[in-house]
């Protein structure tokens, strides 16, 4: 598989939210993803980059382009410093927040993407990577 | 944009608030203040909320939209989104958004009558 890195974005201020999603639009557009898969990639993306601003403080978010075999595809991993998650399992559960919100980010990030990992070290970080493959 | 702003207009006892495209963090959270404002200052109805121009609607989004009309609600009025695209609305079931506090409607014009419809039986 052929994997270019693309670009990354520094998640340091809420504004950097809106950031990413712009940029994320533009490469699975560029991809060819049809409108309601831009839609899904945008939205997981807007729940990444909201989570490590809100619980880590702030993260890196990175862009990748995928080939195999000419299947197209668009890599997006977000990796932060912050607390770490305690137990995934119960993170990927529907309506579990530990900061207000609805529960709904991981869990629907699940649904959305076709492949979704997750890393976390308690006190060292997390990283999240979502795969999207464009079909056709 | 960093900068950008929404704003509440009335039409007669009507709120409209047009949401933009991809309105960040501060803006929406920034409507319920402004919406519940103009709700004591104008008696309204109720608002409608206009998201057609909207591309991303993510859980943030959602429960701000949500907590609005439910305040709303309190106050007496009715919420009414309007105009939510189709690939938003498969991506907000996937996501599993729920929108209790509020109805929808297909356009603006379908949401003004039928908040008209209720004046009748105000």
């Amino acid at each position: 598989m052929i994997m270019q890195p693309l670009q990354e974005l520094a998640i340091r201020e809420e504004h950097d939210i809106v950031m990413a999603r712009s940029l994320v639009r533009e490469s699975a557009m560029a991809i060819g993803f049809g409108l309601t898969d831009v839609t899904r990639i945008v939205t997981t993306a807007s729940e990444l980059a909201r989570n490590a601003f809100r619980h880590a403080g702030g993260g890196i978010m990175k862009l990748r382009r995928l080939d195999e075999d000419g299947k197209l595809g668009l890599e997006l991993t977000f990796e932060d410093h912050g607390p770490g998650i305690p137990d995934i399992e119960l993170a990927l559960q529907k309506g579990y927040t530990t900061a207000g919100g609805l529960g709904l980010g991981l869990p629907g990030t699940k649904r959305m993407m076709d492949n979704l990992d997750i890393q976390s070290e308690l006190g060292k970080g997390t990283l999240i990577t979502v795969r999207k493959w464009r079909k056709g | 944009m960093a900068g950008e702003s929404i704003s509440v207009n009335r039409v007669r006892d009507i709120l409209m608030v047009t949401m933009p495209r991809d309105p960040g963090d501060a803006t929406i959270a920034s409507l319920q203040d402004q919406v519940l404002a103009a709700m004591e200052k104008y008696e309204a109805l109720g608002l409608v909320l206009d998201i057609s121009a909207v591309d991303t609607f993510d859980s943030f989004f959602a429960r701000m939209v949500d907590e609005t009309a439910k305040m709303v609600l309190l106050m007496g009025g009715r919420t009414i989104i309007a105009g939510m695209r189709p690939s938003v609305a498969i991506t907000a079931t996937q996501l599993g958004l729920k929108l209790d506090g509020a109805t929808t409607a297909l356009t603006v014009d379908r949401a003004l009558n039928r908040l008209e419809t209720a004046r009748q039986g105000r």
